[in-house]
């Protein structure tokens, strides 16, 4: 086991650590543009570069491994000097055009310069001009002279997403990144490589001069498009998402979201319904939260019996969602058909991409079957002799016989977001929020309990399926289930479903817990990682 | 505790009568109106709207939005002016301006003059001197809020050349 002094701290790793890991284990911090954690080891930005009592030129601390009696300067003259002189010539034909990059705000280029150099450029030549605005792919844009040529997005397509798209063409301050001739950059995971892009040459067309980044407020939160759970960074603007970012959780998703997850926040921003309608006298009529309760638990009860009542439970309810809708099924609603909505399966692959685009599959069914209720899968579902329908969520893959059948039941009430098929079908409607506007914990398919939090203002008079539940427990006569928020949920979810035994909001952490493994124990929540986290 | 006793003036007879005073003051403002009417001196108002007062020439008026070499927007929809505003008054939408020397420009910029407080923060965050405050001019009265939002076209069309150095491409 080498030991080592970096700036006078010693530290003692395992053998073949790099330099640069061993510095992050004591905190001290060396500037990257080429490396990054999930990709292997170019070292060709020269930014890392540190001085060793080993060698008579300075290393690069990500690929340099570390020796034994080794001393490591990080700062210092020789070292301040080259990192100057490394990021002169990463300048030297860059365009400055941060007031109309939108990488500007969160660009590993503009902190390193002002952090490390903040010298003003000393060429008076004109610069080397290269292809600006290149459309790469379907989502991609690229900009060749703000390119340091790091490489990161080459690796990502070699290494990661396994498609070999791009590469370095010409040579010297003529090289530039391209796709190899006929290819575009259209894998499954290519917007990835805007998030590694330390500099604005990979832009997302999707994202691109919509909004300035500093003025994003970003919330950390789980990609709900399938059940992998990919953690996320929600970032809005004026109560309004933006878009994703993939957050670094090696439990679930390393460093990468697909792009299908990613532009998916787009289907969520139009058709919102957002207050509750009830019919009266043959006309649809919007009405006050409570009055719609009211007419959802009189249809309940007009039913006649739990027998004529099915519930179509979603996927997409948040595991407290689940649990207060699981009591609901157990207490008064005991008896009633229950009937696991969802969506259809899709494609999948062997990196993220999962089959079930659902997002909560998983928890919502092992609550359910934890606190006892059956539940059949959508396609068994059966609406002979029911009176009173509940149906959760707007994401299920009903077929047209089956939403002529739910049309035919005397009372449907509707739990949904969005203007649709099952709310023109309903006859008491209660609008829900969506993932980005409550707070609550997924289950991916592995097990991993994730947090998501709300990232903007519900919309309307919009509750939450689980509020919903718990106010139709409190109208049935079940006292004692006043909750004050999920926090409060989940601990109660954890007592009473053998699975989330030990778990609560404090334990989870940044990359969430796995069910059946020993909870870690609690850590004070911290607040989300700075913009750079996922660059 | 010390007492100042203020002594009241006493009228006099022909004081109290009134009618005196009153015409004693008419005859000032009579002197005055003659005055004024045949010559023009000493004279304190102004014939505001025919007779307008310089202002000084740092004075912060309504906005304009400068010119390129096109007669096209300078603004490059950077949303630097937007950031530094303390009034958060100004909304741009940036848009794709297909052009290899500038790609952004603000499909729309609009600045809310009654939200606006004057600071002159967005003219000094420009980096392309599009955005300026030297009309000289007063936000105008309206009858509606939304009058008071004032567009690109209105922005541009108090606009000018610049001859300050934009930045981008061949420059």
């Amino acid at each position: 086991m080498p030991t080592l002094k970096i700036d006078g701290r010693e530290i003692t790793v395992e053998p073949g650590t790099t330099i640069l890991q061993a510095a992050q284990q004591l905190g001290i911090e060396i500037p990257t543009f080429c490396y990054h954690p999930g990709l292997t080891i170019a070292a060709n930005c020269r930014m890392c570069l540190v001085d060793t009592n080993k060698a008579p030129k300075p290393l690069p601390a990500c690929h340099a491994q570390v020796m034994d009696g080794m001393e490591v300067t990080t700062q210092g003259e020789k070292v301040e000097k080259t990192q100057k002189a490394v990021l002169e010539f990463i300048l030297l034909n860059h365009p400055v055009d941060c007031p109309i990059c939108d990488q500007a705000g969160e660009c590993v280029l503009q902190d390193h310069y002002f952090k490390y150099s903040a010298e003003p450029s000393r060429l008076f030549h004109r610069k080397q001009h290269k292809p600006k605005a290149k459309v790469l792919g379907p989502d991609i844009i690229l900009d060749a002279e703000r390119c340091i040529l790091c490489t990161r997005c080459v690796r990502f397509c070699d290494e990661v997403a396994k498609s070999s798209q791009l590469t370095v063409v010409n040579r010297g301050e003529k090289s530039e990144i391209t796709t190899f001739p006929g290819l575009e950059l259209d894998n499954p995971y290519a917007a990835n490589t805007v998030d590694i892009c330390p500099v604005g040459a990979l832009t997302s067309r999707d994202f691109r001069f919509r909004t300035r980044v500093w003025m994003l407020s970003s919330e950390e939160s789980v990609c709900p498009e399938c059940e992998r759970g990919c953690k996320i960074r929600v970032d809005s603007f004026e109560n309004t998402v933006r878009r994703y970012k993939p957050m670094h959780n090696p439990k679930v998703n390393d460093w990468w979201m697909c792009d299908a997850g990613r532009g998916s926040f787009r289907q969520y921003l139009d058709g919102r319904m957002e207050g509750p309608t009830v019919v009266r006298d043959g006309r649809r009529v919007a009405t006050q939260v409570g009055r719609a309760l009211e007419d959802a638990a009189e249809a309940l009860q007009s039913a006649g019996g739990m027998g004529q009542v099915a519930v179509v439970v979603t996927p997409w309810l948040t595991n407290e969602d689940a649990y207060l809708v699981g009591r609901l099924l157990k207490g008064p609603l005991a008896g009633a058909r229950v009937i696991m909505g969802g969506r259809a399966p899709g494609a999948g692959d062997d990196v993220l991409i999962r089959p079930d685009k659902n997002p909560n599959k998983r928890g919502v069914s092992a609550i359910l079957a934890a606190l006892g209720v059956a539940v059949k899968p959508l396609a068994e579902m059966d609406l002979a002799g029911v009176r009173s329908v509940v149906v959760m969520g707007d994401q299920n893959a009903f077929s047209d016989a089956q939403l002529e059948a739910l049309g035919r039941v005397e009372r449907r009430v509707v739990m949904g977001a969005f203007m649709g098929p099952l709310w023109q079908a309903a006859t008491t409607f209660l609008p829900t929020r969506l993932h980005w506007e409550k707070d609550g914990t997924f289950t991916n398919f592995e097990g991993v309990v994730q947090r998501i939090r709300r990232a903007v203002a519900p919309a309307g008079t919009c509750k939450s399926e689980g509020y919903y539940a718990m106010k139709l427990l409190q109208a049935f006569g079940e006292g004692g289930l006043a909750f004050d928020g999920p926090r409060q949920i989940f601990a109660a979810l954890a007592a009473e479903v053998p699975d989330f035994r030990g778990l609560s909001y404090e334990n989870l952490g940044d990359f969430g817990q796995k069910l059946g493994e020993p909870p870690a124990p609690p850590t004070p929540e911290t607040p989300p990682a700075s913009m750079e986290a996922s660059a | 505790m010390a007492t100042i006793h203020v002594k009241r003036p006493e009228l006099t007879f022909a004081e109290k009568l009134y009618i005196p005073e009153v015409v004693k003051g008419l005859a000032v403002t009579t002197r005055q109106l003659v005055k004024n009417v045949f010559t023009r001196k000493d004279i304190t108002t102004r014939q505001y709207p025919e007779e307008k007062r310089p202002y000084p020439d740092r004075f912060r008026g309504r906005h304009r939005l400068m010119w390129d070499d096109d007669k096209n927007v300078r603004c490059v929809a950077c949303m630097l002016c937007s950031t530094a505003c303390p009034a958060n008054c100004i909304h741009i939408v940036a848009g794709d301006r297909g052009d290899d020397k500038v790609e952004k420009y603000p499909v729309s910029f609009e600045i809310d003059l009654l939200v606006c407080i004057y600071c002159g923060f967005c003219e000094e965050a420009c980096p392309c001197d599009a955005i300026r405050m030297d009309s000289g001019k007063h936000p105008l009265p309206s009858f509606s809020r939304d009058k008071q939002r004032i567009r690109k076209v209105q922005l541009l069309e108090e606009g000018d050349f610049s001859i300050a150095r934009r930045g981008g491409r061949g420059t």
